[in-house]
């Protein structure tokens, strides 16, 4: 089975100044859910735009064999404007068309039918900022099933959901690889990221990629997070043994 | 009480108020979804000195309006554009450097062409009881090219106000779309001056659209009664204006702004504003 996405040796900068992302060398392929781990400005979101073909390698390959989409954070969109989950999920037929051209009846449809596949059909009317945090990323992966993208970048999907809008999204997720599509997951949550195929930790350069039991040491963390590490003893007696888990991160956008 | 509406002057203010509505209707709602407000003022106050070039350099003046009003959107445009990819939102410096400088170079400009101080305070107020059949014409086809553009373009401008980032990775690259909206702002600048001049264009390319904002949650329907209150707001301020023989072009901006301020008092609309 050929990588959707295979990068080795990249490097990305912006600008042509200090990469601010080098040494990547990974691989997604269909069916796969990958955790990419580092701290805010270590470099996921570079990786993401590069994929998305915005920022041009620096230095190494990258190559990706199926369309990349992206699902945003939920905060990243404007809640205050007029559009309804079916107009938010109708952008992504933008791509399809010349820029002179209306969505068609066609395009309507498969607007309705990616809500349906994430399960929101009956929310199809309502308005996009009224949404709660869990469905409105839901309509935002509609817009990626739209655009028919076999590669899904969801940038921190959990950041502030309850836990039975995580767990949904968390299946939805498995259902989506379980199609065949690779789904690259930023998220600062490690006991999530033990759940799925494979990690890519990244801190200015790629620390660590593989399997998460291999791969989650206490080095690689210490060297992906910084200090920002804790060790949790068990949660109560029988628990498994020590856990790691990362302080919560200082938020700043850009 | 109506009779004033059957005097010809007043009915041909009347029929450009709704022609103009028809545009505030359409484009003035995407100048406030994509924050071009203080733009659009900008590119009206540029339009000043290009109609007082025309007239000293005796070419139409409508073209020389437009000619400073385009230079100025796009300008404007094209930099804030750059603004927003590196810092997510600018600030109105530039345009409110750019606005006193047109303002400034106009009134010097005018001094040398014009002899009577009226003639300045038309262009900046406009002149809405002294409307010409090419003044009609004109904001005839403004509406209708904003009315084609919002057919054709608004998904994409709808895509690229809701989440500009996102709109680069859906693949909305083409600059077309939001190059046509600044001229389309341009072109409604200059079709606003004879009505309004050039320092209340935004009684009606702004302030209807931001009243019905606070009480619409779809673009279609919000564009709907953008048109109805800025042709309501239109034919209650001329109809004031000649009873009361107030300026007609301040009268429509004060009634829009008493409609806006009423409007943003009520339950429903604080709501949606917080």
């Amino acid at each position: 089975m050929s990588a959707l996405v295979a990068a080795s040796d990249l490097a990305v900068s912006y600008g042509g100044g200090e990469p601010a992302l080098a040494g990547v060398g990974f691989d997604l392929r269909p069916g796969e859910r990958i955790a990419v781990l580092g701290p805010n400005g270590g470099g996921k979101t570079t990786l993401f735009r590069a994929l998305l073909g915005e920022l041009r390698p620096a230095a190494g390959t990258l190559r990706v064999a199926g369309r990349c989409a992206s699902v945003p954070q939920t905060e990243r969109s404007r809640l205050d404007f007029p559009v309804s989950a079916l107009d938010v999920a109708l952008m992504g037929t933008i791509p399809g068309r010349a820029w002179w051209r209306r969505p068609s009846r066609a395009d309507r449809a498969a607007a309705r039918a990616a809500l349906a596949r994430v399960d929101l059909a009956d929310r199809a009317a309502r308005t996009y900022g009224e949404l709660s945090g869990g469905q409105r990323q839901r309509v935002l992966i509609a817009r990626a099933l739209v655009q028919d993208a076999e590669v899904l970048l969801l940038d921190e999907p959990f950041t502030g959901l309850d836990a039975t809008s995580a767990a949904r999204l968390e299946a939805l997720l498995a259902e989506l690889a379980g199609e065949g599509r690779g789904v690259l997951i930023a998220t600062h949550d490690l006991e999530q990221a033990r759940r799925w195929d494979r990690v890519l930790c990244v801190n200015g350069r790629q620390i660590a990629f593989g399997v998460p039991a291999a791969t989650l040491t206490h080095d690689v963390l210490a060297a992906t997070y910084g200090g920002a590490i804790v060790t949790l003893p068990p949660a109560h007696a029988g628990a498994p043994g020590p856990q790691e888990a990362i302080l919560p991160p200082h938020h700043h956008h850009h | 009480m109506l009779e004033p509406f059957q005097l010809p002057f007043v009915q041909r203010a009347l029929v450009e108020l709704l022609l103009l509505a028809v545009l505030a209707g359409t484009l003035g709602c995407w100048i406030v979804l994509r924050g071009l407000a203080f733009a659009a003022h900008g590119a009206a106050a540029a339009a000043f000195p290009g109609l007082v070039l025309a007239d000293g350099l005796g070419f139409a003046a409508t073209l020389g309006g437009f000619g400073a009003a385009l230079l100025f959107a796009l300008a404007v445009g094209r930099l804030g554009a750059r603004r927003d990819r590196d810092h997510g939102g600018g600030d109105g410096t530039l345009t409110a450097l750019v606005l006193v400088a047109a303002l400034a170079t106009g009134i010097v400009l005018a001094s040398d062409v014009f002899h009577s101080p009226a003639s300045v305070e038309s262009l900046l107020f406009g002149s809405l009881l002294a409307i010409g059949a090419g003044d009609v014409r004109l904001a005839a086809a403004a509406a209708l090219v904003a009315l084609a553009a919002t057919w054709l373009l608004g998904t994409r401008w709808l895509a690229t106000g809701f989440d500009p980032q996102a709109a680069r990775a859906l693949g909305v690259r083409s600059r077309v779309p939001d190059t046509l909206l600044l001229v389309l702002v341009a072109l409604a600048a200059v079709a606003v001056l004879a009505a309004v001049g050039a320092l209340l264009a935004t009684a009606l390319l702004v302030v209807p659209a931001a009243t019905a904002r606070l009480l619409s949650d779809r673009v279609g329907a919000w564009q709907l009664a953008t048109v109805a209150l800025a042709a309501a707001e239109g034919a209650l301020g001329v109809w004031l204006a000649v009873e009361l023989n107030a300026p007609p072009g301040a009268t429509v901006a004060v009634v829009a702004g008493a409609v806006f301020a009423l409007v943003a008092l009520l339950p429903r609309a604080r709501e949606a504003a917080a």
